[in-house]
């Protein structure tokens, strides 16, 4: 029955096409729209849960978080070093990480932090780096999985940094660890320790070559980011330093804000959810008008098989053979063509994973959500549905010619 | 053996037919010959089960088939009767043996097929498409795909109305050669293929005349 099914397919082929076309288009972009939106809430989302606090310079909330937790936007600006080592001795305080973002190689940003960054990340190959000391040859690094599969990096490499396009420094850093895929922003960053982002550019101004302010790279740091011993911890954190005055080694006074990046990001969502319900309402407009042209072509498709079917019954085919053929005809068709929508979806992941990596996600095509399959079992049920109707009335009537 | 016994059939706003009793024998052929339109494909379609008769019964081999359900018609139809309809029912973008293996979809056992085809003259078109046949071999398909699953009856609606006389007189030998042992029911509006036949119905003969009594 499944080949006599497969040829009865192929000889109406440019209906087959048109319904396949139509469920493509309406549940790949419905599947699209929704792995996207969830792939993007989850990255953000889960990016930010991973801090209790994060202390940077006075300005805007969503960039501290956006930079610190995300690494897109440019800082806000720097504070002193000093202030991690005050909030380390703190009781309310597990651990207190510098973040400092300078510097990019090819294309991918360059983070200095410390070990305790790493806590929570696994190493696919290699060690994390070490603390730097003066006249180090070069300053040790650990890529993320994007930069080592991008750039084709290996252990011990040396690479060559640069502060703006076409101004390499002359130091080189020394890959000592690439980081495990993690989906996330985190894959297109390069780390070192912070140190090492403070005499690479001491160094250069020895040098000559640096021409920006000195003072705003050595000893300071953009953000702090702050595991707190527990959630009560971190909001009396938050509160203390969010408006504080901090003074500097610098003898400068520096204005700190303090943030809880979950409570950013919720925010940041809950601004975008009139936007993403929206989408959602789209899609399903496409998927409902889809659906009518689905359950119309089969209706019609139907309607053109009568006397292919009337032929089949005066020959001696029973109701229930030819209702289970046209039944697989429809569930093949059905089957091709959500798994042509999925393929569709995955492959428009391709193309807004640019777009989403400026939100701070890094889409996966292998993220696949249960909702997923709840849109597409629903398509294919519908694709096949009129024909379970059409074979219901069929099968209702008992005589052939009358 | 097929029994027809008081059967009456009436169309809608049309004269109904009433059709004298009559006994088709096993292993003999038959070839009903009348007008168009006189009821002679009706009665092939009443015996088939696709129509039912307002009276009356049709009795093949011991059963009452006007009695039955649709499923149950359909059931001897499939296994019993090979029915070669006058405009083929062949489905014309498949190939030829998928319309033959049609049959299959009713677990009907079509292997004779192959030797049908070669005995027909048309194996080596068996991998064609039905719309690239001509008439004449569009017909001898139907016949193959009606004698394929070994019927015990064979029902033809003017077989060879679409085929001049000499072709239709070869393929009616041919045809009579592959049922030999069944029953062979042809309906006819050509008097010249009558030698070819063992019986010989007039429809006007067949038919109850207005005030006669079925009999």
């Amino acid at each position: 029955m499944l080949k006599f099914a497969l040829k009865n397919t192929m000889i109406k082929i440019v209906q087959v096409i048109l319904v396949c076309v139509s469920i493509v288009l309406s549940c790949g972009t419905a599947v699209l729209a929704f792995n996207t939106s969830k792939q993007i809430e989850d990255g953000i989302t889960t990016n930010a849960a991973y801090y209790s606090a994060i202390i940077g310079p006075a300005g805007s909330q969503t960039q501290l978080v956006m930079n610190t937790v995300y690494f897109t936007d440019s800082p806000v600006g720097t504070i002193p070093y000093e202030l991690v080592s005050e909030l380390s001795q703190d009781s309310r305080v597990e651990k207190a990480i510098p973040f400092a973002m300078a510097d990019s190689y090819k294309g991918f940003n360059i983070v200095g932090t410390t070990k305790d960054y790493f806590e929570e990340k696994e190493l696919l190959n290699g060690n994390i780096f070490s603390i730097p000391k003066e006249g180090d040859e070069g300053f040790e690094i650990v890529v993320g999985y994007n930069v080592y599969r991008a750039a084709g990096l290996k252990i011990g490499q040396k690479i060559y940094t640069s502060h703006s396009v076409g101004d390499e420094h002359h130091t080189p850093f020394i890959v000592t660890g690439v980081l495990k895929e993690t989906h996330s922003m985190s894959d297109d960053i390069l780390y070192t320790h912070l140190k090492s982002i403070w005499l690479v550019h001491e160094e250069e101004e020895e040098h000559g070559h640096e021409e920006h302010d000195h003072e705003e790279l050595n000893n300071m740091v953009c953000s702090i980011i702050i595991k707190a011993k527990n959630p009560s911890a971190a909001l009396s954190v938050v509160n203390e330093y969010n408006g504080k005055l901090f003074s500097g080694h610098d003898a400068k006074t520096y204005s700190l804000q303090a943030v809880e990046p979950m409570a950013v990001i919720r925010s940041v969502l809950n601004d975008a959810d009139s936007t993403r319900y929206i989408v959602y309402a789209l899609c399903a407009v496409i998927l409902v008008m889809n659906i009518m042209i689905i359950s119309v072509v089969t209706v019609l498709n139907m309607i053109h098989s009568v006397p292919e079917i009337k032929m089949m019954r005066l020959i001696g085919i029973s109701v229930k053979k030819i209702n289970l053929l046209y039944l697989l005809q429809n569930s093949i068709i059905g089957a091709v063509s959500i798994g042509l929508s999925f393929l569709f979806s995955r492959i428009g992941l391709l193309f807004v994973g640019g777009y989403a990596k400026s939100m701070g996600a890094v889409l996966s095509l292998g993220a696949v959500y249960p909702l997923e399959f709840i849109i597409m079992v629903g398509v294919f049920v519908i694709s096949v549905l009129p024909t379970a109707i059409a074979t219901f009335v069929l099968s209702r009537k008992d005589s052939i010619a009358e | 053996m097929i029994t027809v016994k008081n059967v009456v059939k009436k169309y809608k706003n049309e004269k109904e037919i009433a059709y004298r009793d009559y006994t088709f024998l096993d292993g003999k052929s038959y070839i009903i010959l009348g007008a168009s339109g006189c009821g002679k494909s009706t009665l092939l379609n009443m015996i088939c089960g696709i129509l039912s008769p307002n009276k009356g019964q049709i009795i093949i081999d011991g059963i009452e088939i006007t009695s039955l359900s649709q499923k149950q018609k359909d059931k001897i139809r499939i296994q019993k009767i090979g029915y070669v309809y006058q405009d083929f029912k062949l489905i014309k973008n498949m190939s030829v043996m998928d319309n033959i293996n049609i049959l299959r979809l009713e677990n009907i056992d079509v292997s004779s097929s192959e030797e049908l085809l070669k005995k027909l003259g048309i194996d080596d078109k068996k991998n064609k498409k039905v719309a690239n046949l001509s008439g004449g071999e569009s017909q001898r398909v139907a016949i193959v795909r009606a004698l394929a699953k070994k019927p015990d009856i064979i029902l033809c609606d003017e077989p060879t109305g679409n085929l001049n006389y000499e072709i239709g007189r070869k393929v009616m030998e041919e045809l009579l050669e592959c049922s030999k042992g069944k029953i062979l029911i042809v309906v006819s509006h050509d008097e010249r293929l009558v030698d070819l036949f063992d019986e010989v119905i007039h429809m006007e003969d067949f038919m109850v005349k207005e005030g006669e009594q079925h009999a």
